[in-house]
C-alpha cells in the first residue's frame, strides 16, 4: 500500500498557492510597472526625438534666414556700390562740366582782353602813323602841290556830284 | 550872270591860279552863275579845299582824306 506523505502534499499545495499569489500580487504589478516604465521611456525618447527634430528644423530655418540676410546684405552692398559709382560719376561729370564752363569763360575773357589790347594797339599805331603822315604832309604840301590837290580832289568830287545828279534826273 | 557867294576853306591863302581852278570846277555845276569866293584859312585841314555853297558841302581836304583812310584801316585790320 502506498503511503502518502501529506506533509509533502501540503508543501506542494503551499508552493502552488505561493506561486499563484506571487503571480497575482507581485509579478503582474512588476510587469505593469516595467511596461509603464518602458512606455514612459519611449515617450521621453519620442519627445526628445520630436524636440531634436524641432531644434533641427529651427536650426535649418535660422540658417535659411541667415542665408537670406547674408544675400540681402550682399545685395544691399552691391546696390550701395552701384549707387556710389553713379554718384561718383555724376560728381566727376559735374566737376568736369564746371571746369569746362570756367575754362570757356576764361578763354572768352582772355579773347576779349586780347581783342581789346589789339584794338588799342591798332589805334595807337594808326594814331602814330597819322601823326607822322601829317608831319610829312605839312612839309611836303607846297603851293604847287596845293594847286594840284585842289584841281584833282575838287575835280573828282564834282564828277561824283554830277554823276549823282544824273542818277537823280534819270529817276 | 548871277553872283553866288561860296565859302572856300584852305590851309593857306589862295593864289590866283587856285581861285581860277575852283571857279572853273564850280561852273561845271552851274554854268550861269558867277562865283564869288569867300576865303577862309584853316591850317588844320593840311591840304586841299572845303567848299560850302548854300546847303552843299564839298570836302576835298587832305585831313578828311586821311581820316577816311584811317577809318578804313581800323575797320579792315580787325
Amino acid at each position: 500500500m502506498i503511503r502518502i506523505d501529506w506533509s509533502i502534499v501540503f508543501q506542494i499545495i503551499n508552493f502552488i498557492v505561493l506561486v499563484l499569489l506571487l503571480v497575482r500580487f507581485l509579478f503582474k504589478p512588476v510587469v505593469q510597472a516595467l511596461e509603464n516604465r518602458s512606455k514612459h521611456i519611449e515617450e521621453q525618447i519620442s519627445a526628445a526625438d520630436k524636440a531634436k527634430k524641432e531644434a533641427e528644423d529651427l536650426r535649418m530655418k535660422l540658417e535659411e534666414e541667415a542665408q537670406k540676410i547674408q544675400e540681402k546684405y550682399l545685395e544691399m552692398i552691391e546696390e550701395a556700390n552701384i549707387e556710389a559709382a553713379k554718384i561718383k560719376e555724376n560728381i566727376i561729370n559735374e566737376a568736369y562740366q564746371e571746369a569746362e564752363k570756367i575754362k570757356k569763360e576764361y578763354e572768352k575773357k582772355a579773347q576779349k582782353e586780347v581783342e581789346k589790347l589789339f584794338s588799342q594797339l591798332k589805334e595807337e599805331v594808326v594814331d602814330i602813323v597819322e601823326a607822322i603822315v601829317v608831319k610829312i604832309l605839312k612839309a611836303q604840301i607846297t603851293p604847287e602841290v596845293q594847286t594840284q590837290l585842289i584841281d584833282e580832289l575838287l575835280g573828282e568830287a564834282l564828277s561824283q556830284i554830277e554823276a549823282q545828279m544824273e542818277v537823280s534826273y534819270e529817276k | 550872270m548871277k553872283n553866288e557867294v561860296v565859302r572856300v576853306i584852305t590851309p593857306f591863302p589862295l593864289i590866283e591860279e587856285q581861285k581860277e581852278i575852283i571857279k572853273k570846277h564850280l561852273s561845271r555845276l552851274s554854268p550861269q552863275e558867277d562865283f564869288v569866293l569867300q576865303e577862309e584859312v584853316d591850317p588844320s585841314i593840311l591840304g586841299g579845299v572845303i567848299i560850302i555853297w548854300e546847303e552843299m558841302l564839298i570836302d576835298c581836304s587832305v585831313k578828311t582824306q586821311l581820316q577816311k583812310i584811317k577809318e578804313r584801316i581800323l575797320k579792315e585790320v580787325s
